[in-house]
């Protein structure tokens, strides 16, 4: 500057004074908010962050409502599903409380009253079991899979019902006959042109054992007469032979048969229970939950909330016929129990059949237990992922914290100093305007 | 010994009292004037006054003394370079001063930091959060997939359309402020272009009756320096002629050249030319219907004044502002209305007695030379046909035939030509050279053959003689341009006139030059008026070809346009992806095979369409077979699907949609978006699954809780998404602004915004450092400093207290010689 003039000393001192104040004023700004920026234009980058961060801090929370929910019905399921152990096992319910105990008892070939009793609680804790089974958390049942509307288990004339399908569909098994089916007409007899198919459970009689046994009786009428066989349209017995050659005759008592439209449904049903059993639904708790390029949703990066109460109490049919359900078994046994007199006793055969039942229901336990331990892991995974999402929501905040929020001992020295130098400034106008030649003039 | 007058020591006494008195004056005035703003200190111009030499035959002496001094004039001290580098700063201060300003309103609207609020502390956004809002109340329905949870998703996407609303009425309102706020700046503009003008007009009467006009000349510094600020401008003085021997000053402003493009020179036109100003205005076009479709009868394009249709050239059509927000400059006027115009006048002698011309020939086709069929013409040695190369009637047309025999002659040489008057043929030669019987050199030939032995020869075959016409002598006028005056290809007025004189004939072309309206375009202009005008209308990536024809960095300049269609472009691919979701789909089965109404699977090519494992390849080729091809040529499943009577889910529908009272998905912006009526009624709900369970029977199975469809629009929140400008509009040839979700589309907007802003505002700190700095450099020159005028007040003092002893002291020693000289003894 060649020259100081008076306005030019004053309009550079004004200009200083406004940016001290300005200065100033940022200072106790950053104060008085307590973060580092105030807008994207003063920290673009930093502001994107922690725009991120809090984009993640927020779905964390909101994962974290869903994990925790879920975490609760998972709760209450393993608090019905201990219970429903309860009723199975003695080793954690009472004895003549649980479906063990009170087989075992039934094993013991009671009286007939105590039968007739024992009989009666069995069939009130497979009730009990079901009830349970359709326990609700909230307005949702636990065990109804991916349908938390409706009541999952249903009880129709003894038989138990999953979604309105029969626990113990099963896909028929139709009797081979060297790769060809077995028609029946409406008499029973063996026609190509009948509708009824021959199910496998058909038992076969060798010819020369057959033969045999005609010949048997026909020596000695006392003995056990030859088991009636299947004829065919001519009224003889029919006869097949197998792949090796031999002949062959079907036992007309075990003959069962059914129509296609009946093997349809069947077969139909046995796959849908087979879905059902192994139905999911997903939720978001923070594993990711993403979808892979097809749209489909990565199924390790959900949680599948979904507790299917079939896949509990079990379903379909053994390969002896027999259910796999506990309800469906305690219900067949119970039918055994009753069919013996009150004031009978077992007959051989039918107490091997309970005993065989027990076994199975033992099998089915086994299976609840199985199932049990899973969804009690499952349940430690929810718990453990709570606890993870927490910390990672302390994570997330401290993170942006450490972007956005000022160091106050920083904040205050800045402040302390703006203050001190704007002061100065104040100091250094008054100087300014104080004094020139023309005060020395005399 | 030179002459002493007895009283001229009291002239130099009297004239230092003057000057000293003049210099208080002076000083007391810069004093006075501390504190105006804009006024340029003053200070006198003081010259020794001598007046000497006319003695030089009485006295051969050389011992003449000064008479004392004079104040010649007053003059302004001023550094007119330090004003160039003033305004040159002042419009970069305007420019980024009006742009950071205009930024931080952008800011101030969509920048959520700070914002908002949770339980932990404040700033997780509004928009923002309310994306996150939205997932949170999407993931309790993907958990549960009840009517509650719909309805919680509903209230939870009608808060974001509202903020998507609120945010776009708040730019729309922040455009609407600008374009007042432009507008006034125009006005502003104007009314200081004015002000110049009359103050010209001023200075100019002050100048002409011997006034320096300095007051006058500081408030017009402090105009121009305004005007700096609004656009950037050349100033320019020069000294022009009024008369009499007599130069007064001429400012001429002009704009200060802001166009990269160095073809175009609208960017400097004339904003003030000494007396005449010029007007800034916003180019109104007519008001375009906004319900007319191509096609459509142009009579009602556009609206007038009662808002009916009209067509362009109704009187009554209704007039706004142009999109682009394109200015133009008026004429140039004075303060009496007259437009200015620039006469300059060329003579020119006739050179010989020829003006433009050496020599005029003249011959006659005769009526009786009737010219026919195949009858030949030779032009410069090359034959023609009658009727071949020019029809027989023509050749019987002096004009026609003229016309024709020039042409064919000027294509060889243009230094003649030949045209007809009446039924002559006159043939002009301009090239100079011999004149007479012999024609002007290199003149070709032109010979016809009408008939036996019938020739009619130009130029060196003499048959018939050609008459000489000497132009501009012998009192025959030079001949004048027809028509004249003209207009030539600037608009100018050229007027041409014959004067004699002393027997001599000069041509006088008058030329009048006219000022121009001038349009200005996108990068014209530069300062806060140009700022103001980007935040109107620059788009950025949004820009159409047609932008960047006008401007070739269009796509990376970003204004309020720019941010309202982002955020339009965030709203329409939020509204687009989330109604595509629950809008367009089919049913399956548990097997994943799509179904029909009856729940049966569809089959394609023979096998069942699975959802989840795609189509095999015969199944494509099946769908190209029957035409159903998307215009990329892939299959287009779901138009086969849509035509073969696919099962869809009740209540599946369009959630967003361009108004709340309808389901129009089209055309959604931020301010349109709206829940769609069908959602708010329940007709519509969130499809939570498109599979179906199928029961042996046929019928379905219920699964009331399953989710896959919720869980997609769960991940659809944090989707990674293209966000391209032809989305929005077809038109915009930009490259895509973003690949991200809502969140980071949104966050990118502000970071963009931020960068902009943060930017700018470096550069107007740095600009306007300097331009304080420049300012006070010009105080340093211009300002009044009290030390300074303590200085200059003392010396006058002194001066005028010396000059008045000095005159004592005269008047004592004249005393002397007056009343005690020559009384010896007394």
């Amino acid at each position: 500057m060649i020259r100081a003039t008076t306005g030019g000393v004053l309009r550079s001192y004004r200009t200083n004074l406004m940016n001290s104040f300005i200065s100033q004023n940022k200072a106790r700004e950053t104060v008085l908010t307590q973060r580092t920026f105030n807008s994207y234009a003063e920290d673009p980058a930093a502001a994107a962050k922690a725009f991120r961060l809090r984009k993640s801090r927020m779905a964390v929370e909101s994962q974290g409502k869903i994990c925790d929910d879920t975490y609760k019905k998972f709760s209450t399921a393993w608090s019905c599903l201990d219970s429903v152990d309860k009723l199975l096992d003695t080793d954690n319910g009472e004895a003549l409380n649980t479906l063990k105990g009170m087989t075992q008892e039934l094993l013991n070939d009671p009286t007939g009253d105590a039968r007739v009793q024992l009989t009666k609680a069995f069939d009130q804790v497979s009730q009990t079991i079901v009830q349970t089974m359709n326990q609700k958390y909230g307005d949702n049942f636990i065990f109804a899979g991916a349908d938390g509307h409706n009541v999952p288990f249903e009880v129709k004339d003894n038989k138990l019902y999953y979604r309105g399908i029969s626990v113990d569909a099963a896909e028929p098994k139709l009797y081979d006959n060297n790769g060809a089916q077995v028609t029946l007409n409406a008499a029973g007899e063996v026609d190509p042109a009948g509708t009824n198919i021959l199910l496998s459970s058909a038992k076969t009689i060798s010819k020369a054992d057959y033969d045999q046994a005609v010949a048997n009786h026909q020596n000695d009428p006392t003995s056990d007469p030859p088991p009636e066989l299947l004829l065919d349209t001519t009224g003889a017995p029919a006869l097949f032979t197998d792949a090796d050659g031999n002949d062959y005759y079907i036992l007309k008592d075990s003959a069962e048969t059914m129509t296609q439209p009946e093997i349809d449904k069947a077969t139909a049903d046995a796959a849908l229970l087979k879905h059902l059993a192994n139905e999911k639904y997903f939720v978001d708790i923070g594993l990711g939950f993403q979808e892979n390029e097809n749209g489909n949703l990565i199924e390790s990066s959900g949680f599948n909330a979904a507790l299917n109460g079939l896949t509990f109490l079990g379903y379909g049919v053994d390969k002896d016929g027999d259910p796999k359900n506990i309800y469906s078994l305690v219900q067949k046994m119970r039918e055994i129990a009753e069919s013996v007199p009150e004031s009978g006793q077992w007959s051989d055969d039918v107490y091997e059949e309970f005993r065989g039942l027990v076994l199975k229901l033992e099998d089915a336990s086994s299976n609840f237990k199985t199932e049990y331990t899973n969804m009690d892991a499952g349940t430690t995974k929810l718990k453990n992922n709570y606890a993870l999402l927490e910390d990672n929501f302390d994570n997330l905040v401290e993170q942006y914290s450490a972007l956005e929020d000022v160091d106050m001992v920083d904040a205050i020295t800045s402040f302390i100093w703006a203050q001190y130098c704007y002061n100065a400034a104040l100091k250094v106008g008054n100087s300014i305007l104080s004094e020139s030649l023309m005060d020395y003039l005399s | 010994m030179g002459t002493i007058g007895t009283f001229d020591s009291f002239t130099a006494a009297r004239l230092g009292i003057y000057a000293a008195q003049h210099g208080l004056r002076v000083t007391g005035n810069n004093i006075s004037n501390i504190n105006t703003s804009g006024y340029t200190r003053q200070r006198i111009n003081q010259v020794s006054l001598k007046t000497g030499g006319h003695d030089m035959y009485y006295s051969q002496l050389d011992n003449h003394v000064g008479n004392g001094a004079l104040v010649k004039s007053i003059n302004q001290i001023r550094d007119p370079y330090l004003d160039i580098r003033y305004r040159n700063s002042a419009s970069d201060v305007g420019y980024t001063d009006t742009m950071v300003s205009g930024l931080k309103d952008i800011a101030a609207i969509l920048d959520e930091v700070g914002k908002g609020e949770n339980d932990e502390k404040l700033g997780d956004g509004m928009l923002y959060a309310q994306l996150q809002g939205l997932a949170d109340a999407l993931r309790a329905l993907s958990a549960d997939p009840n009517k509650d949870n719909d309805t919680l998703v509903r209230t939870s996407a009608d808060a974001l359309v509202g903020l998507f609303n609120t945010y776009a009425d708040k730019l729309q309102t922040l455009h609407d402020n600008a374009v007042h706020n432009f507008e006034q700046d125009v006005t502003t503009v104007n009314e200081i272009l004015t002000n110049i003008r009359n103050l010209n007009d001023s200075i100019q009467e002050s100048e002409i009756h011997g006034d320096g006009a300095l007051e006058l000349r500081d408030e017009r510094n402090r105009q121009i320096d305004a005007l700096s600020e609004y656009m950037h401008i050349n100033v320019v003085y020069t000294m022009v002629d009024i008369g009499a021997g007599r130069q007064v000053e001429k400012l001429t402003i002009s704009l200060g050249n802001s166009n990269p493009d160095p073809s175009i020179t609208t960017d400097s036109s004339v904003l003030i030319d000494g007396n005449y100003a010029t007007q800034l205005s916003i180019i109104q076009v007519p008001k375009p219907n906004p319900n007319f479709k191509e096609g459509d009868d142009p009579a009602t394009q556009y609206l007038n004044n009662d808002g009916q249709p009209c067509g362009a050239d109704d009187p009554n059509v209704a007039m706004i502002n142009n999109s682009n927000f394109d200015m133009a400059l008026s004429k140039l006027y004075d303060s009496k209305g007259r437009e200015w115009k620039d006469i300059s006048t060329i003579w020119q002698e006739a050179v010989n007695g020829v003006v433009g011309m050496t020599a005029r020939y003249e011959t006659t086709i005769e009526s009786s030379e009737n010219w026919e069929k195949d009858m030949e013409l030779e032009i410069g040695g090359q034959i023609y046909k009658i009727g071949t190369d020019i029809g027989v009637s023509a050749a019987n047309d002096p004009k026609q035939l003229a016309s024709f025999i020039a042409s064919k002659l000027n294509e060889g040489n243009a230094d003649y030509k030949v045209f007809s008057e009446g039924n002559k043929l006159v043939f002009l030669a301009k090239k100079a050279g011999a004149i007479g019987g012999q024609g002007p050199a290199n003149a070709p030939t032109l010979t016809f053959t009408p008939g036996a032995g019938g020739t009619i020869t130009f130029g060196n075959g003499n048959n018939p003689t050609p008459q000489e016409v000497r132009e501009g002598v012998d009192e025959v006028a030079p001949t004048l341009p027809n028509p004249n005056p003209t207009t030539d290809k600037d608009g100018n007025k050229v007027e041409v006139s014959n004067v004699l004189q002393d027997g001599k004939w000069y041509q006088a072309t008058t030329i009048t030059k006219y000022s121009k309206e001038v349009e200005l375009h996108d990068n014209d202009l530069y300062g806060s008026l140009q700022a103001t005008r980007e935040l109107l209308t620059e788009k950025g990536e949004f820009s159409t070809q047609d932008d960047v024809d006008l401007d070739p960095n269009a796509t990376s300049k970003r204004g309020i346009p720019y941010y309202q269609k982002s955020l339009d472009l965030l709203a329409r691919q939020f509204a687009t992806q989330y109604n595509k979701l629950n809008q367009s789909g089919f049913m399956f089965n548990q097997n994943g095979n799509y179904i029909d109404a009856d729940y049966k699977e569809l089959q394609l090519a023979g096998s069942p369409i699975s959802k989840t494992d795609g189509l095999t390849e015969a199944q494509k080729q099946a769908l190209i077979a029957d035409g159903c091809v998307l215009e990329d040529g892939t299959p287009d499943l779901n138009r086969w699907l849509g035509a073969n009577n696919a099962k869809v889910p009740e209540g599946m529908g369009v959630l967003f949609s361009n108004r709340g009272d309808g389901d129009d998905p089209t055309n959604i912006t931020a301010a349109n978006i709206s829940i769609s009526q069908s959602w708010t009624t329940g007709d519509v709900k969130i499809v939570p699954t498109f599979q179906v369970l199928i029961g042996a029977d046929g019928k379905p199975v219920s699964n009331s809780t399953q989710n896959e469809n919720a869980n997609h629009m769960v991940t659809m929140i944090g989707e990674s998404l293209d966000y391209d400008p032809k989305l929005l509009d077809d038109d915009a040839v930009g490259k895509k602004l973003f690949t991200g979700s809502f969140n980071d589309m949104f966050s990118n907007m502000m970071t963009v915004e931020g960068n902009d802003e943060r930017k700018t505002t470096i550069k107007l700190n740095s600009y306007y450092g300097q331009l304080i700095e420049i300012d006070t450099s010009r105080d340093g020159v211009s300002g009044v400093d009290l030390n300074d005028e303590a200085m200059n007040m003392m010396q006058y003092q002194k001066a005028y207290s010396a000059a008045c002893r000095l005159m004592t002291a005269i008047d004592e020693a004249i005393d002397r010689l007056i009343n005690n000289t020559g009384i010896a003894g007394r």
